[in-house]
């Protein structure tokens, strides 16, 4: 008797969760740069995880009623929104660490070279005497006079 | 029958991002494809085993979410760095 | 349904694998086959062997892809270009296929309760109703392995540990310089010139050969 009202209130929460994942993989195709890709799959995939995970751990409590299956679910929801987030800023930093220049909204690059943005990426300050930078001894946009 | 429709769902945004792991013209779009499979592959085995009654298989699926972010970190950090940790890597860049 | 959803992810394994043999970039492929190992075992899952998925994704796509990562440290990232391609060796791999699957055209399908493995009396039948009085573990897949067909196991336990020590002593036989003496040109460095300038490239990892957009 429970079954027919969890069912019906699994139904919108996972037809969310399609939404959110098919319209992510739409994104990661159609989308013009690495950086926005990165955006439309990080964000989808944690938001589709979540609603999936809430419509599974309805069904376990009031359909199962088991418990350790219940925890397994809560488990799975609270490493994916620890990892997900983490590993898409992982990747962004070590993209833009690598030279990896994003395109703006005419698909022209938004940085003027590979070391500027390398630059960019590093969030500790840097000393004037330390030997991993240039001469000119500043951190980020340095070479603000430069054309874009 | 909401479960059926949600692992087609799935399976077709897997063959979607397949597609962008093949033609990513750079090697972080491909990791990127291939982390996002890793994920719909966890909400795959997960929605399976509702969807079949018997949802006793959830621990690999959380097997396969630590698999998957750990292989990425250590992906990006060969990317980075050229070395898989022999210690000549500053820690204090970040 | 579980048939539809098997037949999807094998066909994502033919396509992961005809990437791997196409792309040229041996990054590219290392990342790829250890997607193949994953949704490899998302099929293993499905197929309800689950012993075998959790085994293929901890050794497919956890230790197999590290240590290729290791080994592409050493060496370039590019395959290089092969001269030409060979006549007899593609007419003479299709040959030994086609003969292959003509082979498996005789197997009894995929699940069938007539096969003889189902009905032989020393196979299935014993293992299902013995087992517990015999072996012991409540999982008759784990008797099977560790008790029944004990043998198989010590040659893969033997195999692996020799596969994992030969690993570990190409692995480890190259040191990389310590921190005091980090070569200049480390990847996210930015090599600059006198003005302050930084070149217009840094190190170029990690890119694809094979198309023509600037990364």
């Amino acid at each position: 008797m429970v079954e027919p009202i969890i069912n019906l209130i699994c139904l919108p929460l996972l037809a969310v969760a399609c939404l959110f994942i098919v319209g992510g993989a739409v994104g990661l195709l159609r989308l013009p740069d690495f950086y926005t890709r990165l955006h439309a799959t990080s964000v989808t995939d944690t938001g589709g995880a979540i609603f999936v995970s809430i419509a599974l751990f309805m069904q376990a409590v009031f359909v199962y009623g088991d418990v350790m299956i219940t925890i397994k679910v809560v488990l799975i929801l609270f490493f994916t929104l620890f990892t997900a987030p983490t590993a898409s800023h992982a990747l962004a930093k070590t993209a833009l660490l690598s030279g990896h220049v994003p395109l703006g909204a005419d698909g022209k690059p938004l940085l003027a070279t590979r070391g500027e943005a390398a630059r960019l990426a590093r969030s500790r300050p840097v000393s004037d005497d330390d030997p991993q930078l240039g001469v000119d001894g500043a951190m980020q946009d340095s070479d603000g006079g430069e054309q874009r | 029958m909401m479960f059926a429709a949600v692992l087609v769902a799935l399976l077709v945004t897997m063959l979607l991002t397949l597609v962008r792991a093949l033609l990513g013209p750079t090697l972080f779009d491909r990791l990127l494809a291939i982390n996002s499979i890793g994920t719909k592959t966890v909400l795959l085995i997960s929605v399976h085993g509702f969807y079949t009654g018997r949802p006793e298989f959830l621990d690999i699926a959380l097997a396969y979410a630590l698999i998957n972010f750990i292989g990425t970190i250590a992906v990006l950090k060969l990317f980075e760095v050229d070395d898989l940790g022999s210690g000549s890597y500053q820690e204090d860049d970040y | 349904m579980d048939h539809f959803i098997i037949i999807c992810l094998l066909s994502f394994l033919v396509a992961i694998a005809i990437g791997i043999v196409v792309l040229r970039d041996l990054l590219a492929g290392v990342l790829l086959s250890g997607l193949y190992s994953f949704v490899a075992a998302a099929a293993f899952v499905v197929m309800d062997a689950v012993d075998v998925a959790f085994t293929e994704a901890a050794v497919g796509a956890g230790i197999s892809t590290i240590l290729f990562l290791g080994a592409l440290t050493f060496t370039r990232h590019d395959q290089k270009r092969r001269g030409h391609d060979s006549l007899p060796a593609l007419v003479f791999v299709v040959v030994t296929g086609g003969l292959l699957i003509y082979g498996t055209l005789d197997m009894p399908y995929y699940g069938s309760a007539t096969s003889p493995a189902q009905t032989h009396p020393e196979l299935a039948v014993r293992f299902i109703e013995q087992s517990a009085g015999e072996v012991g573990p409540p999982n008759i897949v784990t008797s099977v392995l560790a008790s029944y067909r004990g043998y198989d196991t010590l040659g893969e336990v033997v195999v692996v540990f020799a596969a994992g020590i030969a690993v570990l002593s190409l692995l480890g036989l190259r040191r990389r310089t310590p921190v005091a003496e980090a070569p200049d040109d480390a990847p996210g460095d930015v090599p600059g010139d006198a003005n302050g300038n930084a070149n217009g490239d840094s190190p170029e990892r990690p890119t694809d050969n094979g198309s023509g957009t600037r990364t």
